[in-house]
């Protein structure tokens, strides 16, 4: 098995220790370029996901491959800069005021970094405010928010209005999930789409950055 | 048969006139019955009693959630509560960062600052013709609330010492409410142990972890009264384990199907359920109501042991007309 392979694999096994020791050496070889870095991260987070979606992982196994994906990166995060110093887009993330839950965004945090994008996490209970105030400041491309309960409704809706009133709505592409949200629902708020995983929210981003 | 009678019946293993109807109708709905915001009453005991006595009279369902304010569990621990609006109270502040910290977990006086005196009279006014449920939390979830949820699932690859020694540290609080709940009058002792489901952890985590606090508070507290163990969204793969806890009841979800859960526990405990709270009983009609309930008196009605219930929490937006026509309709197809 080539080393890629047994890095990918730590990530999946959500072996912390292996995972940023497997990224020394990768990073120590010229050989890899940040793209087939990046892509081996990527499809670890994915293979995470789809594991959860078959019933092999839950909750913790996928905070354990996370938890591997920052360390990973925490080794990786300057020779990637330095093979590759642009990124797949800037992305604001948080859970929407009224809601602590963060699971489900920590897991699409350390997904979108593995697949290379720059991801500003502003935690949970997040207001309106504080996301257009991030949003500007970075010039961020897109911006996810995370709502787990149902009664987030109109706390997505208030993001949504407040990006509208700084005259930020045409320039980031907003990405609501979460496990209280619907394609429906999504569309009622008038956010640009809806993810329900890791897959389909690393497959929303490349679409709205214009990629396939 | 009164709604009480009907309720203990069931639990007797005799067959009641018709099926039991007792919705898990808590504090996310009730406020809205006397006008009162949620905010109002997770942090006023007497407010949720009000509403939780005005929603029974009001749909006049058998069993009647008596519960502390939602805002009260976290921060009868000592977490920092935050109650906004109908929002799920946030804790702001946890309060175990470590194995030092365990100390920090004290053994709560559910009676101090009055918490209970409210389901005391909750009980008094609804009288002795309903069934009054007063529903507690695990240690597991008790654990997950004073550490984060984040922390806490971590710790089981990481600390699973700490996890377990948290959890272990957690059981007296659970005891503590659930043997003031049943002191202040309640007829059953509902735990809830929403996140021991396999929805979120493995079967081979809530074995490890949550199962044994499941069966110690359970051992300790159907001597003062049944109980019936709560565990949401998919609890398939757990249900021989949950029937062994020794509860006398089975709160099970939509995920699960009734005629399964019938085949994996046997046929001595009580279920409970499993209409869905969200997808019918807030976001469907009156039609989709009755379509789930006569599918849930389908699979589970025969041989009794059966109380129609939600499956977890009916939220604060689901229309009031829903929660009538549960009950109408578990009349309707309820009847032996």
């Amino acid at each position: 098995m080539g080393l890629l392979d047994r890095f990918k694999q730590a990530l999946v096994a959500g072996d912390a220790e292996a995972a940023a020791g497997l990224a020394g050496e990768v990073a120590a070889r010229d050989t890899y370029s940040a793209g087939r870095i990046l892509a081996a991260l990527s499809s670890a987070m994915e293979e995470v996901g789809a594991k959860y979606e078959t019933g092999e992982y839950f909750i913790p196994e996928m905070l354990r491959s996370a938890a591997a994906v920052e360390a990973a990166l925490q080794v990786l995060d300057p020779y990637l800069f330095e093979r590759r110093p642009d990124h797949a887009g800037v992305v604001v993330m948080g859970t929407v005021r009224g809601d602590v839950h963060n699971i489900g965004k920590n897991i699409i945090v350390s997904a979108l970094r593995a697949a290379g994008y720059r991801v500003y996490d502003l935690g949970v209970n997040v207001s309106a405010a504080k996301f257009v105030a991030k949003v500007k400041e970075v010039n961020a491309d897109l911006l996810l928010l995370s709502a787990f309960t149902t009664s987030t409704k109109q706390a997505l809706m208030d993001v949504i209005s407040a990006l509208g009133e700084a005259g930020l709505r045409g320039r980031v592409k907003v990405v609501s999930g979460g496990a209280a949200h619907s394609p429906e629902l999504a569309r009622e708020v008038g956010v640009d789409a809806f993810a329900g995983d890791v897959k389909s929210t690393l497959a929303a981003c490349r679409e709205l950055m214009g990629g396939a | 048969m009164n709604s009480r009678e009907r309720f203990f019946a069931v639990l007797a293993g005799e067959t009641p006139d018709m099926v039991p109807v007792v919705p898990v109708l808590d504090g996310y709905f009730a406020p809205k019955v006397i006008g009162r915001g949620n905010d109002e009453c997770w942090l006023d005991d007497s407010c949720l009693a009000q509403a939780l006595a005005a929603a029974q009279k009001a749909f006049g369902y058998d069993g009647a959630v008596a519960e502390m304010g939602l805002g009260r569990h976290p921060n009868l621990l000592g977490c920092r509560v935050e109650v906004k609006g109908n929002q799920v109270p946030l804790v702001v502040e946890t309060l175990i960062e470590d194995a030092g910290d365990l100390a920090k977990i004290a053994v709560p006086d559910p009676w101090q600052e009055g918490k209970l005196e409210p389901v005391r009279r909750l009980a008094r006014q609804l009288g002795s013709g309903i069934a009054i449920l007063g529903s507690v939390r695990s240690a597991f979830e008790y654990a997950a609330s004073v550490r984060g949820l984040v922390d806490f699932f971590t710790d089981f690859y990481r600390n699973p010492q700490l996890a377990r020694d948290l959890i272990r540290a957690c059981l007296p609080a659970t005891l503590a409410v659930g043997r003031a709940l049943a002191q202040a009058g309640a007829d059953a002792i509902v735990i809830k142990d929403s996140f021991a489901s396999t929805s979120m952890i493995s079967p081979d985590h809530y074995r490890e972890f949550a199962f044994p606090a499941e069966v110690e508070a359970v051992a300790e507290l159907k001597q003062m009264a049944p109980v019936i163990l709560h565990i949401c969204r998919n609890s398939l793969p757990i249900l021989p384990e949950m029937a062994r806890t020794g509860a006398a009841v089975l709160e099970i979800d939509s995920p699960v199907d009734l005629v399964q859960a019938r085949q994996a526990v046997g046929g001595k405990v009580v279920l409970k359920g499993n209409i869905d709270a969200v997808s019918v009983m807030e976001k469907g009609s009156r039609a989709d109501v009755e379509r789930a309930v006569e599918t849930a008196m389908k699979a589970a009605k025969a041989g009794g042991r059966f109380i129609l219930s939600t499956g977890d929490s009916i939220p604060s937006s689901a229309p009031a007309e829903n929660v009538a026509a549960l009950v109408e309709f578990g009349r309707k197809y309820g009847k032996y």
